[in-house]
């Protein structure tokens, strides 16, 4: 069988673009209105996508509230826990995946809580396990300031490793049920974690079967070498940020061969690269879109973006028409901040033009189906994706269009998928099912 | 609330395939229930039929005993995750109430406030959050814990929790989405808690706008004088073990006291005794079932069952059908303890047959018209306002109660003929 593009719908409700909201066509309350977002996982299950995909945040960002009062995803959202369950009950073949920290979460409950999901889902769930970035979020918990990066991540590394050991508590068969006897499970199928680390001490066993899945999905999204590593060693779906073809071929084999010298197979580590995606009949119709969308950002909030990709800088204190001057290396997302210097060396643009642009070109691919497809083809055919975590700048109206008009033209070329051919999220990944007690 | 607006209310407390601990054994149970999510669907649709108020999901972060030769011969080591299970069922439900239980000793107010309102917004306005601290051993070595926190450091814990989740759902009151101005909210009106206490440091805002019930109703077991006190302060449901009409009467007017010392409307707090109704065509044919259910239970089971709930003793070696030995105080549910010492010595009992009281203790078996009449006395003569109900095991007795004794209920007035409002706060009359 050929090989087949892997996607997974990306959904902030109403939209990634931070002014998605104002857009005429939008239901600015989707982010904590069920019918919508459940219709927009059905476009994405009838679209055959691997599965839907929910960001998170444990609180929100500390921006102004002159910004923050023009935004809604940050204010406005389902828990995603609570949404996967919902959407779990109203889809039936679409896996579902959620965000949850491994900063300020408990093993044990997220552990419990993701193989709650994946029972109730029957084997569709997956975990995307990220370190908190935001200062917004520690404050919610009692820490005055974010946790530094690589204790971040020894902390997530620690983490994921007691939540796989708490999901293979029970053996797959442990569950008897049988009455006649009175065994409800098989105490030899049982086996207590007793884990005592560094940052946790977690006896167990968990309080539910092993997980149809075995374990759920595991998804990560670091691009730090931190990120990197621990990518490569636990995580099952990695996605990145990156945007130029030849740093996603680097990021892609790096990211293989890590895997490969920690001794998994590279196949069953899937990189999906981030694609946000506008497209329309044409080119001028795709465009028209975006411009309809710029059109939508407050000045305010551009500003406020382009400091949050900063690493939390106040701009507002800086000459807007001034260059952007060297500032501290980011606790949050080093990645980003780079990716923002790198430009504005480039173009020795100002702050205020820097703004503009940042917040105009969101990185969006817009363009004809034949276009889009194109690109996703040669990012798949050169080593750069093995397929792709689809962002959709409003809701549904990008969704709608890139099931109408790119999914037809992908699986014109054999690229994609056109009917679910297994039951579970693992199933459609074409990632194995985890023996009990293999440590990754 | 006068005589004549006064309405029994329902919740039903559901344990998979049965709230008796052999409950799963018996022959029309259905014993792989517990991870069905399709069972829980017809169950929900069920309980709806009968207009109850609230489908109840207990909690323990742990399995439920740590000796598995007890442990393994019952339902007590797989449940789904409360909030996920009932935020599944909000989806495949319309009326009825969906309360899950979450600890305050092992949770952050800022993950349940959140959850909580999100479950209350999937639903449009039927989350209710079952308050507990917690006292199971096993759970604090989830946790990096030795121990247990202390009784009365628990409470003060639980009760400074609830603010916070209480100041958390009110910090973005109301959001204005208005396009044409960019402004989704009015930054007037945040509201972010910033909160400094004992035992929490929570900013705020919340991250999700206020649910649709403003607060989703809070319900709350302690029946200990510290765990009254909480109840009374912060409690809209009261659910609890009550053996008999006396106790219930005692409790019931103890604690309303209690709630209008706090300030607030005794009539705006429910009291609800837990009931396990078995039903059949003659009170005879009941009984015989209540028999089958104690033939289920097997010794080993028995034994822990008598232990667990007394704490601080060790019956290994005691004969089941001897006394019950010494049991001393511990740091364990008091109120528990006391309950079953107390009943042991005053009738005698043998470790047996304490099990068989603790395991039927709340059964009431009778014909329709009997269980009628007993949830009607309890009721009009101010021992509950409603009852938290759970089925020995199931379906069949959810079947046999909503088709027999709920019309019953319903020819005599006590209950509503069908939901009043589409939250659960108006369906249980707490507006």
């Amino acid at each position: 069988m050929s090989r087949k593009l892997h996607l997974t719908a990306f959904l902030k409700p109403p939209g990634e673009y931070l002014a998605a909201w104002r857009h005429p066509e939008v239901d600015p309350g989707a982010g904590v209105d069920f019918e919508s977002v459940l219709a927009f996982a059905r476009t994405a299950e009838d679209a055959k996508f691997d599965a839907v995909f929910f960001a998170d945040l444990v609180g929100v960002p500390l921006e102004s509230q002159d910004v923050l009062s023009r935004v809604s995803v940050v204010n406005d959202s389902f828990e995603p826990t609570t949404l996967l369950a919902a959407l779990a009950a109203g889809t039936s073949r679409i896996g579902l995946i959620a965000t949850a920290s491994t900063t300020y979460n408990e093993p044990y409950h997220l552990a419990r809580t993701f193989a709650s999901l994946d029972h109730l889902s029957a084997g569709r769930v997956g975990w995307n396990a990220v370190t908190s970035l935001n200062d917004g979020e520690a404050l919610n918990f009692g820490r005055s300031a974010h946790v530094a990066h690589a204790d971040r991540y020894a902390r997530a590394e620690e983490f994921h490793d007691v939540v796989v050991g708490l999901w293979d508590s029970f053996a797959d068969d442990a569950f008897r049920h049988d009455r006649d006897s009175g065994v409800y499970f098989d105490p030899d199928g049982l086996r207590s974690l007793r884990h005592k680390g560094e940052h946790f001490s977690v006896e167990g066993p968990l309080n539910i079967a092993r997980p149809p899945q075995g374990r759920p999905v595991v998804v990560q999204a670091g691009a730090s070498e931190a990120g990197r590593r621990f990518a490569a060693r636990v995580a099952e779906v990695v996605f990145s940020g990156v945007r130029d073809l030849a740093a996603a071929r680097e990021f892609y084999a790096d990211i293989k061969a890590r895997a490969a010298a920690f001794g998994r197979d590279p196949g069953s580590l899937k990189v999906l690269p981030a694609l946000s995606v506008l497209t329309g009949e044409t080119r001028t119709e795709a465009e028209s879109k975006m411009d309809t969308l710029r059109t939508l950002m407050p000045p305010q909030v551009a500003l406020a973006h382009l400091g949050y990709l900063l690493g939390g800088v106040d701009l507002t204190a800086l000459p807007a028409d001034g260059p952007l001057p060297d500032l501290p290396e980011s606790n949050q997302s080093r990645t980003a901040q780079a990716e923002v210097y790198r430009r504005a060396r480039a173009r020795g643009a100002t702050i205020r033009e820097l703004a503009a642009e940042i917040s105009a070109d969101t990185g969006t691919v817009v363009g004809t189906p034949v276009e889009i497809a194109d690109r996703m083809e040669e990012w798949f055919r050169t080593g750069a994706a093995d397929g792709f975590t689809v962002i959709f700048p409003y809701l549904p109206g990008t969704l709608d269009d890139f099931t109408r008009l790119v999914v037809p033209e992908l699986r014109r070329r054999g690229l994609f998928r056109t009917a679910y051919e297994g039951a579970t999220l693992r199933d459609h990944l074409g990632l194995p099912r985890p023996e009990r007690g293999t440590v990754p | 609330m006068d005589a004549v607006s006064r309405f029994l209310t329902f919740g039903a407390l559901v344990q998979g395939s049965g709230g008796h601990i052999a409950g799963w054994r018996h022959p029309e149970a259905y014993s792989t229930g517990q991870l069905d999510f399709g069972f829980h669907v017809d169950l929900a649709k069920l309980l709806e039929r009968g207009r109850f108020a609230a489908f109840f999901v207990a909690d323990v972060v742990a399995i439920w005993g740590h000796q598995l030769e007890s442990l393994s011969r019952t339902g007590r080591a797989e449940f789904f995750e409360p909030l996920t299970l009932l935020s599944a069922l909000s989806t495949v439900t319309r009326d009825i109430g969906l309360v899950g239980t979450a600890t305050t000793t092992y949770n952050e107010p800022y993950h349940i406030a959140r959850k909580f309102a999100s479950l209350d917004h999937l639903s449009r306005g039927r989350a209710g959050w079952n308050v507990v601290t917690s006292v199971v051993p096993l759970e604090a070595a989830n946790f990096g814990r030795a121990e247990h926190l202390e009784h009365s450091l628990r409470y003060r814990r639980a009760a400074e929790f609830v603010d916070v989740v209480r100041a958390l759902w009110d910090s973005l009151p109301e959001v204005l989405r208005d396009k044409e101005s960019g402004r989704y909210y009015d930054p007037d009106v945040l509201a972010p808690p910033h909160h400094d206490g004992e035992h929490f440091t929570v900013r705020g805002p919340l991250n999700i706008s206020r649910p649709p019930q403003g607060h989703p109703v809070l319900f709350q077991a302690g029946s200990s004088a510290t765990g009254q006190d909480f109840a009374a302060r912060y409690g809209e449901v009261l659910f609890t073990d009550q053996p008999d009409l006396a106790s219930a009467q005692r409790f019931y007017a103890g604690v309303k006291r209690k709630v209008a010392d706090a300030g607030r409307d005794p009539d705006r707090v429910l009291v609800w005794p837990v009931l396990a109704p078995l039903v059949a065509d003659t009170e005879a044919a009941a009984r015989a079932r209540v028999r089958e259910l104690d033939e289920l239970l097997h010794d080993d089971v028995a034994r822990r069952l008598v232990q667990d709930n007394l704490g601080e003793v060790d019956l290994t070696g005691h004969d089941l059908d001897g006394p019950l030995p010494e049991v001393p105080e511990g740091n364990r549910s008091k109120s528990r303890r006391d309950l079953l010492v107390g009943l042991a010595r005053r009738e005698n009992l043998t470790i047996r047959q304490l099990a068989h009281r603790y395991t039927g203790g709340s059964i009431v078996a009778g014909t329709p018209e009997q269980v009628a009449d007993r949830l009607e006395t309890w009721f009009r003569e101010r021992g509950a306002d409603g009852f938290n109900v759970t089925f020995p095991y199931l379906p069949g007795p959810a079947v046999d109660f909503v088709e027999q004794v709920v019309p019953e209920l319903r020819r005599r007035g006590l209950v509503r003929a069908d939901y009043e409002g589409t939250t659960l706060r108006a369906n249980l009359g707490l507006g």
